[in-house]
């Protein structure tokens, strides 16, 4: 064991959500990115689900809690409890979906009011145009990248969750811009976790 | 013997197993057949007496009578009779306590030592007296804690508070077990919040016998060292080996029916279908929470082909069954699929029925093959000449699950026996150590011979758990484990959340009434009594209930009955698939003693059928 530094090092809990109309790809995108599977024959989600990846974006270790909610109208009262203590929100469309990409201001706002957010104009969106794999769009790269421009300089990616393209990047991103907004130590929640690897070069924020 | 018994007790007083086997010359002692009595601390003499004098009742009633004894009414103590194979089981409880629920209760205790174990006489052959002295404590144990009085009288279900969750969350939980379904070695399942029931795909007998692991694997994750997993996924996933009767298979086997429908005939690219689907399943949701879903779904599989279940078996066990019989899917063959509109009515009926006699042991001796039948390990024998005619046909073709001579395989050690399944399976040879006659007729009786090794999986999310009855090469199958454990991880941890933010706090809202609503189909209570302390003002409602019950089971024509004391009324109603009982607090009774049209009782089944009616319960 010489060599080895035990050491109990804190991980920092992100909660970001995904919210869009139904029907865009939210639990494939979920899916995808956590466990790396595309069912094409998924159920509607009802009310909230989530899964927890591990990742490490420059540098930090990151538990990453994604919490993908139902689309549907039918569903509002089941999934706007859970907005509370979001990290990021992630808005998404689908760009063969013209009403859903639309509809995308509404989803900000009811984001706003049930996750309770106190500056609405510092907190981070990422903006999701999903389904590229498929053929006929009825939104373009250049309406979404103007929307969000337009409503607080978003980070546009457009995603396929059935071909894997651009999913870990969004997240990644998401993750970034929660660590860049809000470099505050109250995010490190202390886990049980004991990692048996050497001292990180860079020194951590969090105190041990 | 009347000085043995404890008057104190209202639940279950004494519980023993006797092996007559190991008595049979005069100078046995009688302790030798005694395999196990509860209460343990009961001097061995004294076990020896109750034993030794309740077999020879029996003996000599039965002999007497030539029928076989069910129950034995003594001056303080009820007590259920069951024999077989040489074993003599008995399970004492108070007077008060209905004699059906006794025999219910001892049913259940034996159906759950053969579920975890498999047949009785190997279990006894292979393993210290000990060792299963301790699993008979644990499910007594568990058939007695945790069920209030109401529960224990009608052998019930514990599920959740349906009242309070959003049908929508039942519906998430029913399609969290059809999504496992579509896997292949996947039977059939329930998830369970905190011991409580939230959906099943079983039979509640069976659901039941799962709740068993269920609440122990709970107490083992509350320790430091959780229960050992043979997973990649950590400690949240767990197994047992399980053993089912064939009717249970059969009526497990209902299900692919379904599976079918989900996964084989939706189009993969189109999303319609599977909108129509769900949206039919929300309207059917819309009427009570309580009530059946989609026709598709989970709970009329239940309801399909139980009667003919039972003849089905009746046939197979005197089938010549191939033994090196395997089955490359357990999906049935096309002409399985019966149109669900033209049967599901009739089976529904037929299972009201079925279950509607059980609670009617009087009503006369078919009532009671049929109530037993899915899980008795005794009553096969009696209905052997059943109605086989429709049975036969279907039996072949049902007939497919693997290796039937593992059901005699000496399989005591649960994770034992599924690494030997896995073993002997994957070097396709499926040697079974022994050669075991076929049906062993010289000690097991048909049911026992025809116990099937299964798997139990569970995947707990903090006080949710999913249970899924596998077939026992899943374990081995990493596409499938994981395949089940992805597809349903999101949603079990979102249905968590979802309950676990419904439950806490939210205290009871005091009635001014109690009501007690028994489900005799799906096995359910729901009462407003849950939750508060036991005892105080609601005994004399459980003491009715208790008695009004006891008189719908025994007098098949009584509908409705008011018993009243001077300060009380409790109102009781049933029809063929439910009794409700029902009585208001404190209002002061007029006129009591004599009877009297004015009698504020008689405004019971009105108020009644008004109050109930936000419980989900409609009374007519």
């Amino acid at each position: 064991f010489l060599g080895i530094h035990m050491e109990k090092k804190k991980t920092s809990l992100l909660k970001v959500i995904l919210l869009g109309d139904g029907g865009v790809g939210k639990s494939s995108i979920m899916n995808r990115y956590v466990t790396n599977k595309f069912d094409a024959q998924l159920f509607h989600t009802i009310g909230v689900e989530f899964l927890n990846k591990d990742l490490e974006v420059d540098g930090r270790q990151v538990t990453l809690q994604i919490w993908d909610t139902a689309g549907q109208e039918r569903f509002r009262s089941l999934r706007t409890p859970f907005y509370r203590g979001s990290d990021c929100c992630l808005l998404t469309f689908s760009v063969d979906d013209n009403q859903s990409f639309l509809n995308l201001g509404n989803w900000k706002k009811e984001f706003i009011y049930y996750a309770d957010v106190k500056e609405p104009e510092k907190f981070p969106f990422v903006i999701l145009g999903n389904k590229l794999d498929v053929v006929e769009r009825q939104v373009s790269t250049e309406e979404a990248q103007q929307w969000c421009q337009e409503n607080g300089d978003y980070p546009y990616y457009e995603t396929s969750a059935k071909d894997a393209i651009n999913v870990a990047v969004a997240f990644e991103e998401a993750v970034r811009r929660v660590l860049a907004i809000d470099e505050r130590t109250d995010h490190f929640i202390p886990t049980d976790t004991v990692k048996l690897h050497r001292k990180p070069r860079s020194a951590a924020t969090c105190c041990s | 013997m009347a000085e043995l018994m404890s008057p104190d007790s209202r639940r279950c007083t004494y519980f023993f197993l006797y092996d007559e086997s190991k008595v049979r010359g005069e100078g046995d002692p009688t302790r030798e057949g005694i395999c196990y009595f509860y209460p343990e601390e009961t001097p061995v003499d004294k076990q020896e007496l109750l034993c030794g004098q309740l077999a020879g009742v029996v003996q000599c009633v039965s002999e007497l009578s030539s029928s076989p004894v069910c129950s034995l009414r003594l001056h303080r103590n009820t007590f259920a009779i069951r024999m077989r194979d040489n074993f003599f089981w008995a399970l004492g409880c108070s007077v008060e306590v209905p004699t059906i629920s006794i025999c219910e209760l001892l049913d259940q205790l034996i159906n759950l030592f053969c579920f975890y174990n498999g047949s009785v006489r190997q279990s006894y052959q292979l393993n210290s007296r000990e060792s299963l002295a301790a699993r008979w404590a644990q499910y007594l144990s568990h058939l007695r804690s945790g069920s209030s009085e109401l529960q224990h009288i009608f052998s019930c279900l514990r599920t959740i508070d349906s009242a309070k969750v959003d049908p929508l969350l039942l519906l998430k939980a029913a399609l969290i077990l059809q999504t496992c379904q579509r896997c292949p070695p996947v039977l059939a399942g329930c998830i369970l919040f905190r011991g409580r029931v939230v959906s099943t795909q079983m039979s509640p007998k069976l659901t039941m016998k799962v709740m068993v692991h269920e609440s122990e694997t709970y107490t083992k994750a509350q320790r430091p060292n959780g229960p050992s997993t043979s997973s990649s996924f950590g400690s949240t996933v767990s197994s047992t080996a399980v053993f089912l009767t064939m009717s249970e298979l059969q009526y497990l086997q209902s299900v692919p029916v379904d599976k079918d429908f989900s996964s084989h005939s939706t189009p993969h690219n189109d999303a319609s279908p599977k909108k129509t689907r769900l949206s039919r399943t929300l309207s059917d949701m819309a009427f009570t929470v309580s009530d059946s879903f989609d026709p598709n779904s989970s709970w009329p599989p239940q309801k399909v082909s139980f009667s003919s279940c039972l003849s089905e078996s009746d046939n197979l066990m005197f089938s010549p069954v191939p033994s090196q019989t395997t089955i490359a899917t357990p999906h049935p063959p096309p002409q399985r699929l019966k149109p669900p509109s033209s049967n599901g009515k009739r089976s529904d009926e037929a299972e009201e029925e079925s279950h509607y006699y059980s609670f009617h042991s009087e009503g006369g001796g078919d009532s009671w093959i049929h109530s037993e039948g899915d899980g008795s390990v005794f009553e096969e024998n009696s209905h052997i000449s059943g109605d086989g005619g429709d049975g036969d046909a279907a039996c072949d073709r049902v007939f497919r699950f693997r290796g039937v001579e593992s059901g005699n395989e000496e399989s005591h050690d649960a994770h034992m026996v599924v690494r030997d399944r896995v073993g002997s399976e994957g070097a396709q040879g499926h040697k079974p150590e022994q050669e075991p006659p076929p049906h062993s007729g010289a000690f097991d009786g048909p049911e026992e011979s025809t116990l099937i090794p299964m798997t139990l999986y569970l995947h707990r999310v903090k006080g949710l758990v999913l249970a899924l009855l596998v077939e026992p090469h899943f374990l081995s199958d990493t596409a499938s484990t994981e395949e089940v454990y992805y597809s349903s991880l999101a949603s079990l941890n979102g249905l968590e959340a979802h309950l676990r933010a419904i439950f806490p706090g939210a205290p009871d809202s005091p009635d001014f009434y109690i009501f007690a609503h028994f489900d005799c189909i799906q096995s359910t209570l729901t009462t407003n009594l849950s939750g508060r302390p036991r005892g105080a003002p609601e005994h004399p409602f459980v003491r009715a209930t208790s008695l009004l019950h006891l008189h719908f089971c025994n007098t098949e024509t009584l509908q409705e009955a008011i018993i009243r004391s001077a300060s009380s009324a409790v109102y009781g109603t049933r029809s063929v698939a439910q009794e409700t009982y029902f009585q208001v607090h404190g209002g002061s009774l007029r006129n009591s003693g004599i009877p009297y049209y004015q009698d504020s009782a008689f405004s019971l089944p009105t108020k009644a059928r008004h109050k109930l009616l936000k419980h989900g319960v409609h009374l007519f």
